[in-house]
């Protein structure tokens, strides 16, 4: 995996990469696709009612399995 | 080049991974969900839905949702999960730019992408593979959860200790082979330790569902993994060079060069 941190994939010279400057409502936009993440893969309960919850489950059931993540 | 102008690549990439990830999920994953929904209609479990998490008040054989619903709910599904991942993607990206290796940006996307790959998707399904429906025991999927949640957290921190560990050897002045080879050992040694010592799943499969049905379905659920990664760092990294292209008209030919003219 990270080994291809170490690629070498760098050219002798190496050129100057300018960083891009992230703001910081950037990470609160990660923290709501993180969310939006945990509530399409795992919600079953823990923030919404019993009935919604069975409801958002049994739509996103196919793409769970599919993701690979713990279902039932 | 701005941040916003990277988010939007990152929710375009992410859309496109997503429509790429709902097709193999069509062509793919269904069939063998199939396979598994008439395992468990033999077993005359309400009707081929899922088994109840929550409640199941709803009873006398009719389901909630739809199979045909619950085709579309998963195409669409994989779409969502692909513009939160394109948006994590991007911010990802453009914090590390500098940092991570790989010849311009589309070689920087595809790097991450194959790292974000291994880390959040390979390593879990290694050690929690994903099951069909007809497998998973219900009382088990909390701590199931919970070890795949903890294998994924341990992914992302083998891929940011590892190429720490890079540097502090790069600063030692260690050849670069050497330091490769150091890198390379780290990360087998890591992967190895959590697939030892992390605690697997606790359930059985039961004895009605055929190993050819198990293997297809963690496969099918791989591939559309691979390939929702695999698009998202295509589709970002072609984006990202398309926006560094218009500068790129001087003698020059890799990337470097303009990311600098174009902050």
């Amino acid at each position: 995996m990270a080994t291809a941190a170490s690629a070498p994939a760098v050219p002798s010279t190496t050129p100057i990469v300018t960083p891009i400057r992230v703001p910081v409502w950037a990470w609160l936009l990660l923290a709501c696709a993180v969310f939006t993440l945990y509530f399409l893969s795992q919600e079953n309960g823990a923030l919404l009612s019993a009935p919604a919850a069975q409801m958002l489950h049994e739509l996103t059931h196919d793409a769970r399995h599919a993701l690979g993540v713990p279902c039932h | 080049m701005s941040f916003g102008s990277v988010l939007r690549r990152g929710v375009l990439a992410g859309v496109s991974a997503g429509l790429a990830a709902a097709a193999v999920i069509w062509l793919v994953v269904e069939p063998v969900i199939r396979r598994a929904l008439a395992v468990e209609d033999a077993r005359s479990l309400h009707g081929g839905q899922s088994a109840p998490l929550v409640l199941h008040a709803h009873g006398d054989g009719e389901p909630l949702v739809s199979r045909a619903a619950q085709v579309v709910g998963g195409a669409v599904t994989s779409v969502l999960v692909g513009i939160a991942v394109g948006v994590i993607f991007a911010v990802v990206f453009a914090r590390l730019h500098e940092r991570l290796p790989g010849r311009g940006d589309f070689g920087r996307s595809m790097v991450l992408a194959a790292v974000a790959f291994s880390a959040v998707s390979l390593l879990p399904a290694v050690k929690i593979p994903s099951n069909p429906p007809a497998v998973g025991d219900p009382a088990t999927v909390g701590r199931r959860t919970l070890l795949y949640a903890v294998v994924l957290l341990l992914g992302v921190a083998i891929a940011l200790v590892v190429p720490m560990l890079d540097r502090w050897i790069a600063g030692r002045g260690t050849a670069a082979p050497t330091r490769w080879a150091l890198d390379t050992v780290a990360v087998v040694v890591l992967v190895a330790l959590v697939l030892l010592l992390v605690p697997g799943s606790p359930d059985t499969v039961p004895a009605d569902v055929p190993a050819a049905l198990l293997w297809d379905f963690r496969l099918a659920s791989l591939a559309q993994l691979a390939v929702m990664w695999l698009t998202l760092g295509l589709v970002f990294g072609l984006l990202m060079e398309r926006a560094a292209a218009p500068r790129r008209s001087g003698d020059v030919e890799q990337a470097g060069p303009f990311a600098a003219v174009s902050a």
